[in-house]
């Protein structure tokens, strides 16, 4: 079930637009470049996890390739900017597109067969692309990527030349780019489409035998998701200020899917939660990257078993409930 | 001399399929039969080989004996991994169980790579250190011997699935649950064995592959994205498409990656795969059935 209707939506555009002038203001706080930077990787990451929700959570396709799309976009905006001498903001632009176009392609070609091979080729999609990023060395560079890449600078009129330099300032730029994507998947999934998607992956044999064409809408999503993984990754990519073939690894797949089945697929704010919890957890716990992802599989693990449907999933179940004259059981 | 270099290469390629085939048969009979898509795959053919290595080059046990008891200890393995997971996830959940296995591999192969570290390890077998060279072709017995192994395995499922009445309820379960939970077969059982069978067929390929590969924490994961690309083109629940699908990218990997790069042949097969996808959605030797 979708979360519309069960709340105003007055408020929680209230809440969203008042939080996010709070993240604005983030940075005159004073904080370090390190606290910083763990900011902008969460807006990179929650932009990821709001995109694979609108794939898997919404429309039930479980991608495992939103890393192809994030890296595909890196490496269009940084070749763009550093061979084709563009600005930076048209390459992550192009990159994105890109990227969105690349994901159709893999859709499209995949969800012929099954939603089963659709996440099969998505993943193996994103091997594809690291192989092509080490091996293609005349255009990628090879193992080694393309260091030293410029800085975003932003001409304003009448205010002179804005270079985003410091972590505290590319920390606005992420932040604006998870903004958006927030608005546009909101929009999406509060709309008509949004409806489609979800009865879809409900229910998808009655969703086609209402009319409607569900390859479209699946395609949609799925461009949509990976445009935006595209436009992160190349926007991410300058922060680095280094691309090479580890923007592939499947420690991002990893990650970002633990983020969206914990905050609960298919719960728009929840997802945004947990993708911001699970970036500033390995920060504040300083445990190793081993140890690390042990503990992320125990609880991928452990949420299959216990709570599928994640702690978004929870919570609305609770809520349900409660809405009932009698206790029942709660929704699907 | 030059047809000689090709025999040469094909051989290695051969006896590479073959192992190919043992993790892809078992990757395909448990998505078959319980419905499920084992991320995991890879990891435990890691563990078998780390095994074969603890076992061999540690306590110094004979290859073959070694071999035995790896196979032995992962399907008690698969036996556990059954009951606490697998049995939880209905038939039709497929993301769920791809979720919990990838979540088991992260588990397994980073739990290895805190455990023992990323160092490469070796395993020498003495008693496997000549060649044979049937017709000029230059084998080495570790080779040879791993090509043995990986078809006894095969040999071994083969036998099971046709001549047993374990094998028999086996196919029918994958064929129809329905009908055959109907006349009584036990799914749960069935499934038990299969992940069992699945995981024994892991154990023997890391134990076959261990001496001529370095046996290392990340091995895994690059075969179980192969296995799962010969399991497509093949036709996904086709074990003799997996099969013969196996042995052809053993061959084509060894014979092409003599000439281009390893991994420009492994871009080639993901390519490749994607392709047969779009123009035979059924893999080549697809049954017809959508799964």
């Amino acid at each position: 079930m979708n979360e519309t209707g069960a709340r105003p939506r007055r408020l929680e555009l209230g809440i969203g637009a008042a939080a996010a002038a709070l993240l604005y203001l983030l940075p005159t706080a004073g904080f370090s470049d390190y606290v910083m930077a763990v900011a902008t990787s969460a807006c990179a990451y929650c932009i990821l996890a709001v995109g694979l929700n609108l794939v898997y959570g919404y429309t039930g396709l479980l991608s495992l390739g939103q890393v192809a799309f994030w890296g595909l976009g890196a490496y269009v905006a940084a070749l763009a900017a550093v061979d084709l001498k563009w600005s930076i903001w048209a390459g992550v632009l192009v990159g994105g597109v890109i990227a969105g176009i690349s994901g159709i392609a893999v859709a499209f070609s995949s969800l012929r067969l099954s939603r089963h091979a659709f996440a099969i080729v998505t993943l193996i999609f994103a091997l594809l692309m690291q192989l092509i990023a080490r091996d293609w060395s005349e255009v990628t560079r090879g193992p080694l990527g393309i260091p030293a890449l410029p800085q975003p600078t932003l001409d304003l009129p009448g205010l002179g030349r804005f270079v985003f330099d410091t972590p505290a300032r590319y920390y606005v730029l992420m932040l604006t780019l998870a903004l958006a994507s927030i608005v546009v998947v909101y929009s999406i999934v509060h709309s008509r489409i949004g409806r489609a998607l979800v009865a879809i992956r409900d229910n998808e044999a009655l969703a086609e035998s209402q009319g409607m064409n569900t390859l479209h809408y699946k395609l949609l999503a799925v461009g949509v998701s990976a445009a935006l993984a595209g436009l992160a990754g190349g926007l991410y990519v300058f922060h680095l200020s280094v691309v090479d073939p580890s923007i592939f690894d499947f420690a991002y797949t990893e990650a970002t899917v633990i983020m969206v089945i914990v905050g609960g697929p298919g719960c728009f704010w929840a997802v945004i939660a947990s993708s911001i919890g699970f970036s500033i957890l390995p920060e504040a716990l300083r445990v190793t990257d081993r140890v690390r992802y042990v503990l992320y599989g125990a609880i991928l693990v452990a949420a299959m078993l216990v709570m599928p449907k994640g702690i978004g999933g929870l919570l609305q179940q609770r809520r349900i409930a409660a809405m009932r004259p009698r206790p029942g059981q709660g929704g699907t | 001399m030059e047809l000689q270099y090709l025999l040469q290469l094909a051989a290695n390629g051969i006896v590479i399929g073959s192992v190919y085939a043992l993790l892809a048969i078992g990757l395909s009979l448990i998505f078959g039969i319980l419905g499920v898509v084992n991320f995991a795959h890879g990891e435990f053919y890691m563990l078998g080989a780390t095994a074969t290595y603890a076992l061999v080059a540690l306590l110094g046990l004979d290859y073959w004996v070694s071999i035995v008891l790896v196979m032995l200890v992962a399907a008690a393995i698969g036996i556990a991994l059954h009951d606490l997971f697998l049995k939880r996830i209905g038939r039709h959940e497929f993301e769920r169980s791809m979720l919990l296995t990838l979540g088991l591999a992260m588990i397994l192969q980073n739990g290895a790579l805190a455990i023992w570290g990323a160092d490469p390890k070796f395993v020498r077998v003495p008693a496997l250190s000549g060649l044979i060279s049937p017709f000029e072709v230059r084998i080495p017995l570790t080779r040879a011997a791993a090509f043995a192994a990986a078809i006894a395995g095969l040999f071994g499922l083969i036998y099971l699935l046709h001549r047993t009445r374990l094998g028999q309820a086996m196919r029918a379960v994958a064929s129809n649950p329905t009908a055959a939970s109907v006349v009584g077969i036990p799914a749960n059982l069935i499934a038990r064995a299969t992940v069992a069978v699945g995981l024994a067929m892991c154990g023997l390929a890391g134990a076959a592959l261990a001496p001529i590969y370095t046996v290392h924490p990340l091995m895994g994961t690059l075969f179980v994205f192969k296995a799962f690309a010969i399991v497509i083109i093949g036709g996904m629940g086709s074990l003799s498409g997996a099969a013969i699908v196996a042995f052809a990218l053993g061959i084509v990997e060894s014979t092409v990656g003599a000439y281009v790069s390893l991994s420009t042949t492994e871009g080639i097969v993901f390519a490749v795969m994607i392709a047969v996808l779009l123009f035979r959605p059924l893999g080549l030797f697809g049954r017809g059935l959508r799964v």
